[in-house]
């Protein structure tokens, strides 16, 4: 079990695995993330237990001569995907947050102006 | 109307009633040129309604602006594509024939307001563009900014296939349908330039008028040393991309 240090590897997914429990718990990650964050911690559990046997294959089915590497490329590239989708993420968090600005600006605007016509005197 | 009809007529009368006009004044901390600017835009622009978008400033501009015009406060600061399209949004919503776009620092004399309207009405065209690079005299901006809005008037005159000269200016008059358009969907950062194309793809006419310019009364430019390598990375990729997307009109009712 614990050659090629499976044993490590299988206890990092375990801690990622409680880390993200533990943020849901405490409702700082909502369920859409979570469910990606356990779905990525247990493909690391399915690769840990099973996929080094195939890892040699892959390696040397691209010509990668250092297996770990063929490993290594492929989280990178997991990863660089997640990023992207972030990023995506933020990028409507941000136009949506300049939308409510926008609204709040004129719903502002709107209730002075209409608060000056009922001659209340502004604050 | 011609020219001549809108010189005779009344500046007042004329920019009022059916043909309402909206300055939009675009102020991130600019409680320094404000008082000034606003004070000559009530006696160059009569008749024309002011509304200064304060972009979520911490010093006075809200103060200073409050009793000269009307105020819309951004509860933070969102930047000038934000700022600008704030104001847009209120063209739309209330109804104005006409926004013009007047920079809080100061650059844009109140006095040209008038010749860039009348263009308009000749024309006929949704966007009237004050350029400061046809006329002699007024304030020319700094030579390296003179290079990168050269490069730029290369590209949007080969893109838009009508000569412009300053497509980085903000001094402009928008039609209804170009407010319409760009109240909808303005960039956020750098959208100067951007709107021409967007104005253009959407199938309306530009046109550029020369006026003179001045340097900015007080407070400091928001584009520094690095902004500006930003400014000239994103906007000729925002420029292909919008070149590279289907016609997005569909908001011309």
């Amino acid at each position: 079990m614990t050659e090629h240090g499976q044993g490590l590897v299988f206890l990092i997914t375990l801690i990622i695995f409680a880390a993200v429990m533990g943020l849901v718990l405490k409702r700082r990650i909502t369920e859409r993330f979570a469910i990606l964050w356990m779905g990525i911690s247990l493909l690391l559990l399915l690769g840990s237990s099973l996929g080094f046997r195939y890892l040699f294959k892959i390696a040397q089915l691209f010509g990668i001569p250092y297996p770990p590497s063929a490993l290594f490329l492929l989280v990178i590239f997991g990863l660089t995907l997640l990023i992207i989708e972030l990023y995506a993420w933020v990028s409507k968090l941000n136009e949506r947050s300049r939308v409510l600005a926008q609204q709040v600006a004129l719903l502002r605007d709107s209730l002075e102006r209409e608060l000056t016509s009922r001659g209340v005197p502004p604050r | 109307m011609s020219l001549a009809a809108s010189v005779t007529q009344p500046f007042a009368a004329q920019w009022s009633g059916e043909k309402r006009v909206l300055i939009i004044v675009p102020a991130y901390n600019e409680a320094g040129s404000l008082s000034f600017l606003l004070h000559s835009l009530q006696s160059a622009c009569p008749g024309c309604d002011v509304v200064v978008i304060d972009d979520g400033s911490t010093d006075k501009t809200r103060v200073v602006a409050k009793g000269l015009a009307r105020v819309v406060s951004l509860p933070c600061n969102l930047g000038i594509g934000g700022a600008v399209q704030t104001g847009l949004q209120i063209a739309l919503e209330e109804g104005y024939q006409f926004a013009v776009q007047v920079d809080g620092d100061g650059q844009h004399p109140p006095g040209e307001v008038a010749k860039l309207l009348a263009a308009q009405c000749e024309s006929g065209c949704d966007l009237v563009l004050g350029t400061r690079f046809r006329s002699a005299g007024g304030f020319k901006s700094t030579a390296t900014r003179r290079l990168g809005i050269r490069l730029f008037s290369l590209i949007l005159s080969a893109v838009c296939r009508t000569r412009i000269t300053d497509p980085t200016s903000g001094f402009r008059v928008l039609s209804r349908r170009a407010i319409r358009l760009l109240a909808h969907r303005y960039s956020e950062d750098f959208p100067e330039v951007e709107a021409l194309v967007q104005v253009h793809r959407a199938g309306l006419q530009l046109l550029e008028v020369p006026v003179q310019m001045a340097e900015r009364v007080a407070g400091k430019s928001s584009i520094g040393a690095v902004k500006s390598v930003l400014y000239m990375l994103k906007v000729p990729l925002a420029i292909f991309m919008s070149l590279l997307r289907r016609h997005e009109v569909g908001l011309m009712e």
